[in-house]
């Protein structure tokens, strides 16, 4: 396997050996571990010493179920600090098939306003590389250029590509990938790494894997075996088996569970429910599809391989695709936070985030803040539509608003800032839902909901201090157990959505760990591979303090904790030592 | 007979039970007698309680599928509550901190899991 290193300010590239010290690592463990050791902390994400690192996970490529995310990481445009933030496409298999542990880009061009397209492909017994001028494509709507990227480049390419938000530098600006479809609609979405690549002058990064040679395992049997029990857990488990409640209803079955909670965010974190939530649900969508296709519409896979297949489509009155896919944070943060309950609009708005390359969540909450300042009124869809065509075609009050939620907040003179370490908090109100608040608050990537999603069955039985209902103190524990946990899968490749069937079928999680020894050569066990989850987050956290993100930093916002929020009437009350309990005893 | 009014919506394919067809959701009002409990609730609806999953009352979570240890929680006047199908889904860390009815927390507590898991077969 290689490193590949793409320099964008001679436009060279050089290929690597693996170091023996990478050797266990991929996806996120990869790209925190380069960026860790390469990347001066202090430096200006946008300048030509940060770097753009994309992973595939250890175990993508191979023949294991829902494993084909990438990992994409650098410093932060909007936080300041270390970012990885993954999707699910056919790119990332067909990186690992090429044999490509990795792809570092560095330095940018000198004259600013160049943009280049890099293909890799297949040549003989190892990658070719090819630098091209891609300034035709920039300045334009995704929608429209990626048709043109397929028919130039053929086919069979796997697309990875930054909008106009990207090229303006925004922080909401996110990496697009290619769906199934060849669409652009497959996002590293979150922390603005797509202004990182848009600094570099890297508008499109391009595979053609045939010929490739395929992953090398270093047991292809245990492997199998591995991977079956894997399967079958996910087959099995109610929530990821094929008609089950993700394939069904697509993520956004959480918005009325969260409504209903009282941990539904509005109107810019001003209430915990919206009367309108049951319009802009998964159930809503399901059925809304059905009413204008005659048909039942179950989801489809974001990419090979993924049998949960949790990606919707939304269709419009005439039988017409209005967008895929509306994810449950998209539906709240372009709804609900925006006060808007039109479907319709929602699906409207989520396209023009994918076609202009704009986080659907920093975007989102941006608009809230923007409306709960004044700028439009809530629930102004047309105003709302209008603000992302702003951002998207760069006008001066786009720029400001494409800096993220922070930027916004602070522009327009208001508190209310919906934010940890600048980013934009997602779909789960931590007054409500007081164990997210301690991960958002303390995750080294910001406020982010992915960052504490799965737990060793270890931990199940944890008792004591750490029951999860006994104190606030256990809280920091269990979200501790979740992050190191999570830092493992998301370096494995695997989606996050295996942590249900892995949690309740422990012979899932097995099948997880077990397939990274088959895959490596190495001898994991369930609690060794949670202790290397641990040492990302440490490489991580160390970044984010030589970059001068300190404990302070791991605080919910303030208001939270003077506004009560209805219809609980509670506020954010975890006392500090709660969060600096997750890393102060790592 | 003394009676209370309470507020019942009810998503996805539970929806008929409230008089929807639409697969959605439905909201409707019931009147029970005052001192009646989820089960009368249940019955009144016409739903067997094995077709609920997650449950609220008052935003207070009080069952997960398959696992229901509010039938004989007291409703009042003016109580809200919800009740979802089997295929919903709600991940731990998304209700970690939430607020649950009291026979629910009780339950939770008595589970070795503590509560982490996403199904609860009986």
């Amino acid at each position: 396997m290689w490193i590949l290193r793409l320099n964008m300010t001679d436009r060279s590239y050089k290929f690597e050996d693996v170091p023996e010290s990478y050797a266990m690592l991929g996806g996120r463990g990869l790209t925190s571990t380069i960026i860790y050791d390469e990347v001066d902390p202090t430096c200006h994400p946008l300048g030509p010493n940060n770097k753009l690192v994309f992973a595939p996970g250890i175990v993508t490529g191979a023949a294991s179920p829902t494993s084909a995310r990438l990992s994409v990481g650098g410093k932060s445009p909007l936080t300041g600090g270390i970012k990885e933030s993954n999707a699910g496409t056919s790119f990332a298999p067909a990186m690992a098939k090429m044999r490509l542990k990795a792809v570092i880009v560095e330095g940018k061009p000198e004259q600013s306003g160049e943009y280049w397209t890099v293909m890799i492909s297949w040549e003989g017994d190892k990658p070719k590389v090819e630098f091209m001028p891609a300034d035709e494509y920039t300045g334009k709507d995704l929608y429209e250029v990626f048709p043109q990227i397929y028919e130039r480049f053929g086919k069979k390419i796997h697309v990875c590509g930054v909008g106009t938000a990207g090229e303006f530098g925004y922080a909401n600006s996110g990496i697009a990938f290619n769906d199934m479809k060849k669409r652009p609609t497959r996002y590293s979405g979150r922390g603005g790494l797509g202004a990182v690549m848009g600094s570099k002058g890297l508008k499109f990064l391009l595979l053609n894997a045939e010929g490739a040679p395929g992953v090398e395992y270093a047991d292809q049997e245990a492997f199998k075996v591995a991977a079956k029990k894997l399967q079958v857990a996910l087959n099995e488990h109610a929530i990821t088996k094929p008609k089950g409640g993700l394939n069904s209803y697509g993520t956004a079955v959480l918005v009325n569970i969260l409504n209903e909670a009282g941990g539904f965010p509005t109107r810019n974190f001003r209430t915990g429910r919206f009367e309108g939530a049951a319009k802009i649900a998964g159930e809503a969508i399901f059925e809304t599809n059905k009413k204008r296709t005659g048909k039942e519409v179950y989801n489809h896979a974001c990419s090979p391989g993924c049998v949960i297949q949790c990606s919707n489509t939304l269709y419009s009155e005439s039988g017409d695709e209005i967008v895929s896919c509306i994810e449950y944070e998209s539906a709240w943060a372009l709804g609900a936070d925006c006060g808007i309950d039109d479907l319709d609009a929602i699906g409207e708005l989520v396209r023009l985030c994918n076609a202009y390359g704009l986080d659907t969540i920093e975007t989102g909450v941006s608009i809230g803040v923007a409306m709960d300042s004044g700028m439009i009124p809530f629930g102004d869809v047309k105003g709302a539509i209008n603000l992302v065509h702003e951002m998207g075609k760069g006008t001066p009050m786009g720029r400001l608003l494409g800096g993220g939620t922070g930027m916004v907040g602070k522009a327009l003179g208001n508190p209310r800032i919906p934010a940890v370490k600048g980013q934009g908090m997602p779909a789960y109100e931590p007054r409500a839902v007081k164990g997210i608040g301690v991960t958002y608050a303390t995750s080294t990537m910001g406020a982010d909901h992915t960052a504490g999603y799965t737990i060793a069955p270890e931990m199940l039985s944890v008792g004591g201090t750490s029951d999860p209902l006994a104190s606030d103190v256990a809280k920091a524990d269990l979200s501790r157990a979740f992050q190191m946990t999570t830092a493992f899968l998301d370096s494995t490749g695997h989606c996050l959505f295996i942590a249900f069937a892995i949690l309740d079928i422990p012979s899932g999680f097995e099948g997880m760990v077990e397939e990274v020894n088959a895959m490596l050569g190495v001898e994991l066990t369930n609690d060794s591979a949670v202790a290397l989850g641990g040492e990302i987050l440490k490489r991580e956290r160390a970044f984010n303090e030589a970059a001068g993100l300190t404990k302070v930093d791991d605080r919910l916002p303030e208001f939270m904790k003077y506004e009560p929020l209805p219809p609980h009437n509670v506020v954010s009350d975890l006392p500090d030592e709660v969060f600096d309990k997750v890393y102060g005893e790592m | 007979m003394a009676t209370i009014q309470v507020e019942v919506w009810l998503y996805g394919p539970l929806a008929h039970y409230g008089g929807s067809d639409d697969n959605i959701s439905a909201q409707v009002y019931c009147d029970l007698p005052v001192g009646s409990c989820m089960q009368d609730l249940l019955d009144v609806l016409g739903m067997p309680t094995e077709e609920r999953g997650i449950t609220f009352v008052n935003g207070d979570l009080s069952a997960m599928p398959g696992m229901h240890p509010d039938l004989k929680h007291e409703l009042h006047a003016g109580d809200r509550v919800a009740f979802f199908h089997m295929k919903s889904m709600w991940p731990f860390q998304y209700r970690h901190g939430v607020k649950m009815a009291e026979e629910f927390t009780e339950s939770m507590g008595n589970r070795e899991d503590k509560g982490l898991r996403s199904t609860f077969e009986k």
